[in-house]
């Protein structure tokens, strides 16, 4: 019993570190710019597939794909800031949301176009492999995925907190108006927070890939999971949302384990009803950082 | 002596229709009004004459060179097949003439969705279907009607209920029909049967619903059955443990709970224990959890009713935990050869049921063999069934001599077969029932073994050994 609850806690936290990157830049470029982009799941979906295709074509282990698709993604979050999302800034939210959703279908409908409706996996070393703890067992690839996920993190926790850029993005994110006072250039500032969240959207797809097939309408499948964490955690908030993303793969997994295995989700969307009906700014208070 | 008096008779006879072929050919290529007449004359015809008149239509020009007109006859027949001319032919002449020398074609209509998401399995059941109508006609086509060849019309249903009713639709009205195989999906399968039904054209399917075998008289199904699925998957059970202990994974949508029910209704019948039986919600992220459970179910075995995407993951994560247990994902969309190449060695050892396999017998593995030169990949379970079901038209029609399709329904229901191609299924006998079920049809339990789909169950129809994984 106790046994089974460590390894349910286990696949959980794994699986929630996945979670984070995603739900990460969701937070990340809500916090920023004010938009919520819905298209972040679809970046995931690139990301995979351009790993995949690394993986396929120059053998290149997908976990270190990262060093190509972090920097690809990062330009192109660049370029949708400079080209689409600036132009949308400062109306309502309307276009906002119409323009990311749009840019989500866009995306989905190229990728069944390029890259048909298969599933495409890549078999690494690691794929099938697990350490073996007595009668528990991590696998290999969702340990890989679930360490670099927590470096990426810090490692953006250390970019917001020391460098100017960070601190620029982070008074941007607090208020903007006040920071485009302070002679902080919004557009350079967002462009590197797309920039920025899209390259963990690209982390999370090379990570995902050992273990996880590739499909057209993966994306989905995690943005789902990070709007409820984004939520969770306080929107604009990035500790939050990485705390929220590991609590809910653990809910998800113990919800499996001792309800049902079709009602895993229902465990984490009682904890978001929950928590918003207590603290509806979210587990992190009304405060964005 | 005598044989060459005969032969010189014959020739006679053949030089008089001929110079009235000659004729009507050379009128047809010269104006309208020349064609219409030449047309009416032909009406004035009665039909054995018209049939005598398709075999000599060449001899014109055997009569001016002065040769033997059956080597030239057969020369120019070669070249019609062999160089695809016919076509050119009737581009050259008008596709009109030419009729009449030729016994007409008899046409039948595939309906396949070669666009949408089901596009890629459509365009292997095309090239399929295609392969079974030129294996018909290289054998000389159908020989109760004057060698008529048979004329494929394929229609795209593009994945799409709405479109597969207009296209069967369209299909029939456009075109003189004798019969129909198609859709490989169920659900597009069902309406286009019901149109079918309509039109009274019969309809073929290798479709696995057992609502096609419901109040219809023009559709037939040839192979396994839905609820024949389920048994053949608990007794496969037992070819992994002589007390299987079954772990039933499936999702919790109408396709998990219903193949699962039916899983679980069967399994005391068939002495085998189900010691999970967990629906879960499809397309999740991780599969851990829900393999979690099946190892502390203690099962050998494991039932999964899943899609693909989520099947990949269960197989993953359980080579991950290292559980021993055979894994069985039924009749789904893992038997077709993209599976393994997108899945990989993951596959293998992985068990299914399907209602066809390519090593069946000596003939499938004939046809396979074709196939795989011409597309490059292994004959996959439905394409391969439709090439029986092309083969079971033309016995039909060989029955029927006729084409009309009426006729070709009573044939078809009549069909008794247990030899040729038409009789490449599992349990090679097909006999149908006054609801359109193939009596003697059976699933065929498969596993995948070196990158290859071997038949493992049951014993008659095993072609390998069951892998233990």
């Amino acid at each position: 019993m106790l046994e089974t609850l460590a390894q349910a806690v286990i696949n959980g936290l794994l699986i929630g570190g996945i979670y984070a990157l995603v739900s990460i830049g969701v937070t990340l470029i809500f916090g920023v710019v004010k938009i919520v982009n819905f298209a972040q799941g679809e970046f995931v979906m690139i990301g995979m597939y351009l790993s995949f295709f690394l993986a396929t074509q120059f053998g290149l282990d997908p976990v270190l794909s990262i060093v190509v698709t972090m920097p690809a993604l990062f330009v192109v979050g660049i370029l949708v800031q400079h080209f689409l999302i600036r132009r949308v800034l400062g109306q309502n939210d309307m276009p906002q949301i119409f323009l990311t959703f749009a840019l989500s279908l866009l995306i989905v409908n190229l990728s069944l176009m390029l890259f048909t409706a298969n599933y495409r996996t890549v078999h690494t070393w690691y794929s099938d492999e697990a350490l073996h703890l007595g009668g528990l067992y991590i696998p290999l690839a969702k340990l890989f995925a679930f360490a670099l996920a927590m470096v990426l993190s810090a490692a953006l926790w250390v970019f917001l907190h020391t460098t100017d850029l960070g601190k620029a993005m982070r008074a941007a994110a607090q208020n903007r108006e006040v920071a485009m006072l302070m002679g902080i250039n919004p557009n350079r500032v967002f462009c590197v927070a797309l920039g920025v969240a899209l390259a963990l959207a690209g982390a999370a797809g090379s990570l995902l890939m050992p273990f996880y097939p590739a499909y057209p309408l993966v994306g989905q499948v995690f943005v789902l999971m990070a709007f409820v964490a984004v939520v969770l955690g306080t929107l604009g908030n990035i500790i939050g949302a990485l705390v929220a993303s590991l609590m809910m793969g653990v809910a998800e997994s113990l919800g499996i384990q001792f309800i049902g295995a079709d009602s895993g989700l229902i465990v984490v969307f009682l904890m978001l009803l929950l928590t918003l009906a207590i603290r509806p700014s979210g587990l992190a208070g009304g405060r964005a950082r | 002596m005598v044989i060459a008096a005969a032969s010189q008779i014959r020739i006679i006879h053949k030089q008089e229709v001929c110079n009235f072929d000659y004729n009507l050919v050379y009128n047809l290529t010269l104006s309208p009004r020349a064609k219409l007449s030449a047309k009416l004359e032909r009406e004035k015809l009665s039909p054995a004459s018209h049939r005598r008149l398709a075999v000599p239509w060449p001899r014109e020009v055997n009569m001016r060179n002065g040769r033997n007109p059956t080597s030239k006859r057969k020369t120019r027949r070669e070249f019609l097949i062999k160089s695809a001319g016919g076509a050119l032919a009737a581009g050259a002449f008008g596709a009109y003439p030419l009729r009449g020398y030729a016994a007409d074609p008899v046409n039948i209509g595939g309906l396949y969705p070669v666009t949408g998401s089901l596009a890629q399995i459509g365009v292997g059941c095309v090239e399929a279907a295609k392969l079974a109508v030129e294996m018909v006609n290289d054998a000389g086509g159908i020989t109760a009607l004057g060698g008529a060849k048979l004329n494929l019309i394929i229609s795209d249903v593009q994945s799409d209920t709405t479109v597969t009713r207009t296209e069967t639709d369209r299909l029939i009205s456009d075109n003189k029909l004798s019969a129909i195989h198609g859709c490989f999906a169920s659900a597009l399968t069902l309406i286009a049967s019901e149109v079918a039904e309509r039109a009274k054209v019969p309809l073929l399917t290798g479709s696995s619903s057992d609502q096609l075998n419901k109040g219809r008289h023009f559709t037939f199904t040839p192979f396994a059955r839905a609820s024949q699925f389920a048994e053949a998957q608990l007794q496969m059970s037992k070819l992994v443990d002589d007390k299987p202990k079954v772990a039933v994974i499936f999702e919790n949508t109408a396709f998990g709970t219903s193949t699962s029910n039916g899983l679980r209704e069967l399994a005391p019948n068939q002495g085998v224990e189900i010691v999970l039986f967990e629906p879960y919600s499809a397309g999740f992220t991780d599969a851990s959890p829900l393999i979690n459970k099946v190892k502390a179910s203690g099962a050998n075995a494991l039932f999964s009713v899943s899609y693909l995407n989520d099947l990949i993951l269960i197989v993953r994560t359980v080579k991950q935990v290292g559980l021993n247990i055979a894994i069985n994902g039924g009749s789904g969309g893992f038997v077709i050869p993209d599976f393994y190449k997108n899945v990989g060695k993951l596959a293998e050892g992985l068990q299914g049921v399907a209602h066809w396999n390519h090593d069946i017998d000596d003939n499938a593995q004939k046809v396979n063999a074709e196939y795989k030169k011409r597309t490059g990949e292994f004959l996959f379970e439905y394409a391969g069934g439709l090439v029986a079901q092309t083969f079971m038209i033309a016995a039909a029609l060989e029955q029927a001599a006729s084409s009309d399709p009426q006729k070709v329904r009573d044939a078809i229901a009549a069909l008794d077969l247990s030899s040729g191609y038409a009789a490449m299924c599992p349990g090679g006998k097909v006999k149908f029932g006054p609801d359109g079920k193939n009596i003697h049809a059976h699933p065929v339990g498969v596993q995948w073994q070196n990158g290859d789909l071997a038949s493992v169950f049951p014993q008659a129809d095993a072609r390998a050994p069951l892998i233990k994984t």
